[in-house]
């Protein structure tokens, strides 16, 4: 096993990989950019290393930096995290060349997989059933038309490098192709770095579940159920949950056996995802691989009980799967709501700035996978996500109502959050029946307003803390420490440890 | 003491009487008075019981009011009385300009001086937290100065494109 990994990323996916590190007895060395002096994966690695400006070209998409990063600390492998270079094919292949060990697929698989034509023209061949669209991507705009046509609007244009809704444009009228195609690109292009794009027929209100692979290099592929993801609002997903309300045991089955026929056809190895639409019929189509760690990977954890980074060190360092489809087992329902620095209010609009306070929720079955602290700026300069809160519970009803009690634990002060705006999708009936789909934002809450019922309670809240005036000194001898700690009694300590 | 406070776009007028010795006060809203008792548990942390009914509040002041959380809903309040005063002093409350709603980078500025732009015509295409957001023209009128170019970096306020409005435009609004 390695005795130290780099990890080029940021934000809450750094925390969360180097926290498995730590409990592996792997250090870990993070990298940050002029924005991330103080965040939090910074301060949780065991080494930092500077990469350069906020601009993401200058510090998280630098190979060059990245790779004298791993030199300069010794690190033996690098994890990609998801996001950044997480799917780039020329870093995975860099990051071998170099003799380090990249923490995800080969370089080939993730350049067939990743490719979202190329994917698609391999689960054709491999009988995955796959959506009517486009097999190669295209920028001539006359041959989009023509393509357009004949899949039948609407059509949905999607960047072939990217995931994550980036890039992503329904179509519905042939005059506004030309538009959403070049929005499409130049958002690939700043996204991703590569601004193919292609089209494939828009499904109505389908559900989004994705099947979670793990494949060693000795030709072992499980399976890790689904999850589902249709809570999406801008096509990115919001809230997922596992196990989906919509699969019977013979559907999971069917779709658990292709993910993994998708996984070996793409010659896959290390943890990926196979994401499938499901329409209203029950009829499933292919709609890509995800060839790195899900922001939604928490959920198969609490469900699995694996821990899904330590599977990845341990497939990079070659080991293999200690255990067979059979051994895979779940319990109880696990739910993640995304917490992200945006206004739920103005077409969740991102909100960078300043976390005045920040408290975490805790207790039973809680999980909170986050980068924030009080008084930590939120960059404007990268994703907005804060943090992802997970909940597991015997099953979906008892789920909801623990992410419901979770959410209101949630403080999260000085910048916009969706977290009320999970809260009432949380409660909705629709949402509780489990009749979700893709379109459920925009079919049941694109008129959401925040409800005004406890406004009196938050203007007394403001009364009763201008009444009270600063009160950190009158308290200070029930609350905090005891004693000032006095700078000297630290200096002995340090004489110590040296 | 008296309240008048705004949280959103609500007005909530309140009264409040000073706080005993076991921090308890009677809260008048309205024709509605209620019992209250509070305890400030640190310089965040209220914890209130209204009619016996106990609340957990998290407060955090910042620039122009204070963010009040009651049960998962967070809420920006701020005083009635000074946001008046703001606002008479300040400039309009809504600037009806091509500015960006966030803190972002400008991608692509799409028109030029002296061109005629239409209402909800795209004029500037600006990225943050890697999302792309279309800026339009928010009436139609001729573009008399650009103030911005690819790549710079723009704050909300900002006005990236000035558009002298056409006479029709003003006779509608």
């Amino acid at each position: 096993m390695f005795t130290k990994i780099l990890v080029a990323n940021r934000g809450e996916i750094a925390v969360r990989i180097m926290r498995t590190a730590r409990e592996m007895n792997i250090a870990s060395v993070a990298v940050y950019s002029e924005a991330d002096r103080t965040s939090q994966h910074v301060l949780t690695a065991d080494e930092a290393v500077f990469l350069g400006g906020s601009d993401p070209a200058e510090s998280y998409l630098n190979l060059d930096k990245i790779i004298s990063a791993a030199k300069e600390t010794g690190a033996e492998a690098i994890h990609p995290g998801y996001g950044f270079l997480a799917e780039n094919p020329a870093f995975a292949q860099r990051v071998s060349d170099e003799g380090l060990v990249f923490v995800g697929p080969p370089a080939e698989s993730m350049r067939l997989l990743g490719n979202k034509t190329t994917a698609r023209r391999l689960m054709s061949e491999g009988n995955v059933p796959v959506i009517p669209g486009m097999t190669a991507a295209e920028s001539d705009i006359r041959l989009l038309q023509a393509a357009a046509d004949e899949i039948g609007y609407p059509v949905l244009v999607k960047a072939a490098a990217g995931g994550g809704g980036k890039g992503m444009r329904i179509v519905r009228t042939a005059g506004e192709l030309a538009d959403a195609a070049a929005l499409a690109t130049s958002e690939a292009l700043s996204a991703f770095g590569d601004g193919s794009i292609y089209l494939e027929k828009y499904l109505d209100r389908p559900r989004h579940v994705e099947f979670q692979v793990l494949a060693d290099m000795h030709g072992n592929v499980v399976h890790l159920f689904e999850r589902e993801c249709s809570i999406q609002r801008r096509h990115q997903k919001i809230i997922e949950e596992t196990p989906s309300p919509a699969l019977s045991p013979e559907l999971r089955e069917r779709m658990g056996a292709a993910a993994v026929s998708a996984a070996r056809a793409g010659g896959y190895v290390n943890a990926g995802t196979v994401e499938f639409l499901l329409d209203r019929s029950g009829a499933f189509y292919f709609l890509e691989v995800n060839t790195r760690l899900q922001v939604e990977h928490p959920i198969t954890e609490m469900t699995t009980g694996l821990d899904l980074v330590r599977r990845q060190m341990e497939i990079a360092a070659g080991l293999p799967l200690p255990f067979t489809q059979q051994d895979v087992h779940r319990r109880g329902h696990a739910i993640e709501c995304r917490i992200y620095a945006e206004d739920p209010e103005a077409d969740f609009m991102p909100s960078p700035g300043k976390i005045i306070y920040a408290r975490s929720p805790e207790g039973p079955g809680v999980r909170y996978d986050h980068a924030v602290y009080s008084g930590w700026d939120v960059p404007v300069n990268y994703d907005p996500i804060l943090g992802k809160l997970v909940v597991w519970a015997e099953d979906r009803t008892s789920a909801c109502a623990r992410m419901t009690r979770a959410l209101k634990e949630c403080v999260i002060l000085g910048v916009k959050t969706p977290i009320e705006f999970l809260l009432d999708v949380l409660l909705s009936p629709e949402f509780q029946a489990g009749d979700t789909h893709t379109h459920f934002i925009e079919e049941h809450f694109a008129s959401w307003r925040p409800s005004a019922a406890d406004d009196d309670l938050t203007a007394l809240g403001f009364a009763l803390n201008e009444m009270l005036g600063p009160r950190i000194a009158d308290r200070g001898d029930q609350a905090g420490p005891a004693q000032p700690v006095s700078p000297w009694h630290r200096l002995g300590a340090w004489d110590l440890i040296r | 003491m008296n309240f008048r406070l705004k949280v959103g776009s609500e007005l909530h007028s309140l009264e409040v009487s000073p706080l005993d010795e076991s921090r308890r006060a009677t809260v008048t809203c309205g024709d509605i008075t209620r019992t209250i008792a509070v305890e400030a548990v640190d310089s965040n942390h209220l914890n209130v019981r209204v009619d016996g009914q106990s609340r957990n509040l998290f407060v955090a002041a910042a620039p122009g009011g204070t963010w009040v959380w009651a049960e998962g809903r967070a809420r920006f309040v701020e005083d009635a009385d000074k946001v008046e005063r703001r606002k008479s002093s300040g400039p309009l409350d809504q600037p009806v300009a091509v500015t960006p709603p966030t803190p972002a980078t400008v991608m692509r500025v799409m028109v030029e001086v002296c061109q005629v732009v239409e209402k909800g015509q795209p004029c500037v295409v600006v990225s943050a937290m890697k999302m792309e957001i279309t800026l339009a023209a928010p009436y139609a009128g001729t573009i008399i100065a650009v103030n911005t170019e690819a790549g710079a970096k723009v704050m909300p306020g900002e006005i990236l494109v000035d558009i002298e409005p056409l006479a029709e435009a003003i006779a509608d609004e």
